[in-house]
């Protein structure tokens, strides 16, 4: 039957890719914000820890955090469902429940984020069980995810696994393949709250030490971790070292270790790009290893493109509006507190 | 062998329409929620303000502290949640779906990240934000929020009449089908009503004054107009369907009628406590009256999204692909190799497989959409016969394209899985009554007295040996029909089931 082919990619392959791991890179700065956040402000050495002004600040912008991350999370999930839909879903599938379970624990995080940062002073006590579930939920979601993802990577474990169980309760039963994955992860985002921490706190010295302190041990932690993580890759390791992803692993440990000699000048912005671009190798280097793992299986390259490109060109459009929307609204914002704060004084 | 089935099967024991509802209804009754809610804050804001009605302002604060607590949490996330369970229960749809309209929901994503900004900032800005700027800002959500509306409906839309699209396979032709503009008033019109019941139920736990009357009306006028605008709409949204589509769908199953009829007395329910407890007894709107009306609101909802997907059955996308999966486009080749070596994903279990590619979609065995009482005390012959022929029965069902070996396979498993014992044993009947029993099974599915494929014409006023020749020649009179396979006690009692309705007897 002469029916229109949906196996193709609305635009070159090189285009989604960019896309996908740019999100992808923002999606895990707000997420490192969010996760090492709620990390440094439980665990961080502050005297007074609920009184601090730093911390208070972060728990007022936990919500807000939890929205960035979710949104810039969506497009991300969107650009991989269009590359990678068959090993995702398939993934997905035979993780089925603790997959649709991610969502229900997100909201319960999400509402334990506003109950903190609505928190008054007769209720401070309960922040600390707040954030703690909180942090339960991220452990929980971020867990999933690596499974899930380490697992999309694996389509042979898929259908092992699919053979023997058809109800959706099978995590990757190959712990070893990603734990250090997951950990990775997790430490990276406490060393880039540690950053967060700082960054917010700069003129705060107890919260600007605590930043530091998880910053510099958090990076020295992951790094390892990473390098652990390296060796788990077994067969694809050769490959690997051969691989572009090689370079990208070299300029994200040097630009991570550049952010962490601007942060201790003070010098929060190159500090925060270096960091950003660090981040932006990471997820490059993920797709490398995705593609290492699927080769001779998959090859997203084989798809047909067949691009629209006016209904791209109205994305990229939006996309501008989008930017320019949420600047004027902050500009909006910004200049009506200034002029409050003008009445205020005169 | 070319993988055309590329996905596993969650085999979940909830039923996938349920668990689809459960997801999708609440999703939407929030995301609509936060359209109207939108609109409805910066005009009640704007009229609060030329008044200077502090009061007013006041309610409106706490509304917007309500408005993001459920719509950027809970809505945005119900939302994220539809992704999650269409990538499990429907993978192959949501591929053809994103593989289409990638851009289209990329270009959703920008709207939405403008349309949370504004949220935050607008909640949080009462205090801190000029008048102005707090109003542009509240403009701002509301128009980047329709407009997330504007994008989403042309793919919810195009599920159902992919229109030109199925020639043309061009982006546009799939975006601005045949519903589109319908759709897209209609939920416009769910969004103003939402706006007016989310608004009355906070308004409601307001202690009797002049404000709440003055308050619940002003929110009950959105209701009602929001559900004047839908209602009428609805009308021309139905209008639009077009006719091959709703002919098959009304024909097959008596679900969109049920659909709409819960509808009109879900409507009639809202506007009936709207107008008395809203317009004419306002001090009287208490939080269970607003609890009852957003349960009306729900259901309501529900009902709309039953009527959608049931008028869309057999097909997930209209003449594309069907709800189980199978793609119309390969029919070809699963008829000539059937579907198992087209399967990417098979557990050493042929039957099960089958069942759960065909048939686990929409039915469980004892759950939601049983078989079992369907099956129980046939045969392998008769279940067989349903397969080939399930396309025909009632029920809007895809056809079965697979091999007959694989027809013989699925037989087998669902015969495997049903009770054996005689149909007179298991419903403990006899003579008309058994038979009847045996009509319902053996007949029913494809033919309903006074109802779908009517046959009574044909079947009553024969006597005992024309009968006994149709049950022989069964398989020879239409192309779908099966051999009648059950045995003489079956026989015996379906004729006189069949005898006693020419006397006078009910079918």
């Amino acid at each position: 039957m002469n029916l229109p082919d949906y196996n193709f990619l609305p635009a070159p392959l090189w285009v989604i890719t960019v896309l996908h791991l740019v999100t992808l890179m923002l999606h895990f700065a707000a997420m490192n914000f969010l996760v090492g956040g709620v990390i440094v402000i439980l665990f961080g050495k502050f005297k007074n820890r609920w009184n601090d002004p730093t911390a208070q600040k972060f728990i007022k912008l936990f919500p807000i955090a939890m929205m960035a991350t979710i949104t810039l999370g969506i497009a991300p999930l969107l650009f991989l469902q269009l590359v990678y839909p068959r090993q995702a879903y398939a993934a997905a599938i035979v993780s089925g429940w603790f997959w649709l379970l991610i969502v229900v624990v997100a909201i319960i995080v999400y509402y334990f984020l506003y109950a903190a940062s609505f928190s008054q002073d007769s209720s401070r006590r309960w922040i600390a069980l707040y954030l703690s579930v909180a942090l339960v939920g991220f452990v929980y979601i971020s867990y999933v995810y690596s499974s899930t993802f380490s697992l999309a990577e694996r389509p042979d474990l898929v259908k092992l696994i699919y053979t023997h169980t058809q109800s959706g309760f099978t995590l990757n039963p190959d712990v070893g393949s990603y734990i250090l994955r997951w950990l990775h992860m997790i430490l990276g985002a406490i060393t880039v709250g540690g950053f967060f921490v700082g960054l917010l706190g700069m003129n705060n010295p107890q919260a600007y030490n605590v930043g530091k302190q998880f910053f510099l041990n958090g990076m020295i932690v992951t790094m390892l971790v990473g390098l652990g993580y390296l060796f788990t890759l077994d067969e694809i390791l050769l490959s690997f070292m051969r691989s572009p992803a090689v370079w990208f692993l070299m300029v994200s440990i040097a630009m991570s270790l550049g952010a962490l000699r601007f942060f201790f000048t003070r010098r929060f912005a190159v500090s925060g790009i270096m960091l950003l671009v660090s981040l932006l190798g990471m997820v490059t280097i993920r797709h490398y290893v995705r593609l290492l793992h699927l080769e001779g299986v998959y090859d997203p390259a084989a798809y047909a493109i067949k691009p629209q490109w006016s209904v791209f060109a109205l994305f990229l459009n939006c996309f501008v509006i989008a930017i320019v929307a949420v600047w004027y609204m902050l500009r909006l914002n910004h200049h009506s507190i200034d002029a409050a704060h003008d009445r205020l004084e005169s | 062998m070319e993988i055309t089935l590329n996905y596993p099967f969650w085999d979940v024991g909830i039923g996938y329409g349920v668990l689809m509802a459960i997801f999708a209804v609440t999703h939407v009754f929030v995301s609509h929620f936060a359209i109207g809610g939108g609109l409805y804050l910066v005009v009640a804001e704007t009229a609060a303000r030329r008044k200077n009605d502090t009061e007013r302002l006041n309610f409106l604060q706490q509304l917007s502290k309500f408005f993001v607590l459920v719509t950027v949490v809970f809505g945005a996330l119900t939302g994220v949640s539809i992704w999650f369970v269409i990538g499990l229960l429907n993978p192959a749809g949501t591929e053809v779906l994103i593989h289409n309209f990638v851009w289209g929901w990329a270009i959703e994503w920008t709207f939405f990240i403008i349309e949370l900004c504004a949220a935050i900032l607008y909640f949080y800005g009462w205090q801190k934000i000029s008048a102005r700027n707090h109003l542009t800002i509240g403009w701002i959500y509301f128009i980047a929020a329709w407009l997330s509306l504007f994008i989403i409906n042309g793919i919810v839309t195009f599920m159902l009449t992919p229109g030109k699209w199925i020639e043309t396979g061009n982006f546009w032709d799939s975006f601005f089908n045949p519903t589109f503009w319908s759709s897209l008033v209609l939920r416009t019109g769910i969004c103003l009503m939402l706006a007016g019941l989310y608004a009355l139920l906070v308004a409601s736990r307001y202690k009797a004054s002049d404000f709440k009357r003055r308050l619940v009306r002003y929110n009950a006028v959105w209701g009602i107009v929001g559900l004047v605008i839908t209602m009428l709409s609805f009308l021309w949204y139905v209008g639009a369907i077009p006719d091959t589509i709703m002919t098959a769908a009304i024909d097959k199953m008596p679900t969109p009628i049920l659909s709409i009829r819960a509808m009109y007395v879900y409507s009639g329910g809202i506007a009936t406590f709207l107008i008395l407890f809203g317009l004419i007894l306002p001090r009287a709107y208490h939080t269970v009256i607003g609890i009852g009306v957003m349960i009306l609101g729900l259901a309501w909802f529900g009902s709309f999204e039953w009527f959608r997907e049931s008028v869309r059955k057999p097909y997930v996308i209209y003449g594309y692909m069907y709800a189980n999966g199978i793609d119309i486009a390969h029919a070809d080749l699963y008829q000539r190799d059937g579907y198992l070596p087209h399967m990417a994903f098979r557990t050493g279990d042929d039957g099960a497989d089958l069942f759960r590619r065909s048939c686990r979609s929409c039915h469980t065995m004892s759950g939601y959409h049983p078989l079992r009482p369907i099956f129980d005390g046939t045969d392998k012959e008769f279940i067989a016969g349903m397969i080939k022929g399930v396309h025909v029965a009632k029920g809007n069902m895809p056809q079965f394209l697979g091999t007959e070996g694989e027809v013989r396979i699925l037989a087998a498993y669902l015969y495997n899985k049903v009770d054996h014992r005689h149909l007179s044993k298991i419903y403990s009947l006899s003579g008309a009554a058994l038979g009847r029993k045996v009509y319902d099974i053996r007949c029913g599915p494809c033919h309903i007295f006074g109802g779908f494929n009517d046959k009574s014409a044909s079947l009553i006023g024969l006597n005992d040996q024309e009968y006994n020749d149709m049950l022989n020649i069964a398989d020879d009179l239409g192309e779908e029909m099966p051999a009648f396979t059950g045995d003489e006690v079956e026989r015996k009692a379906l004729i006189e089931y069949l005898t006693s309705l020419s006397k006078g007897g009910t079918p």
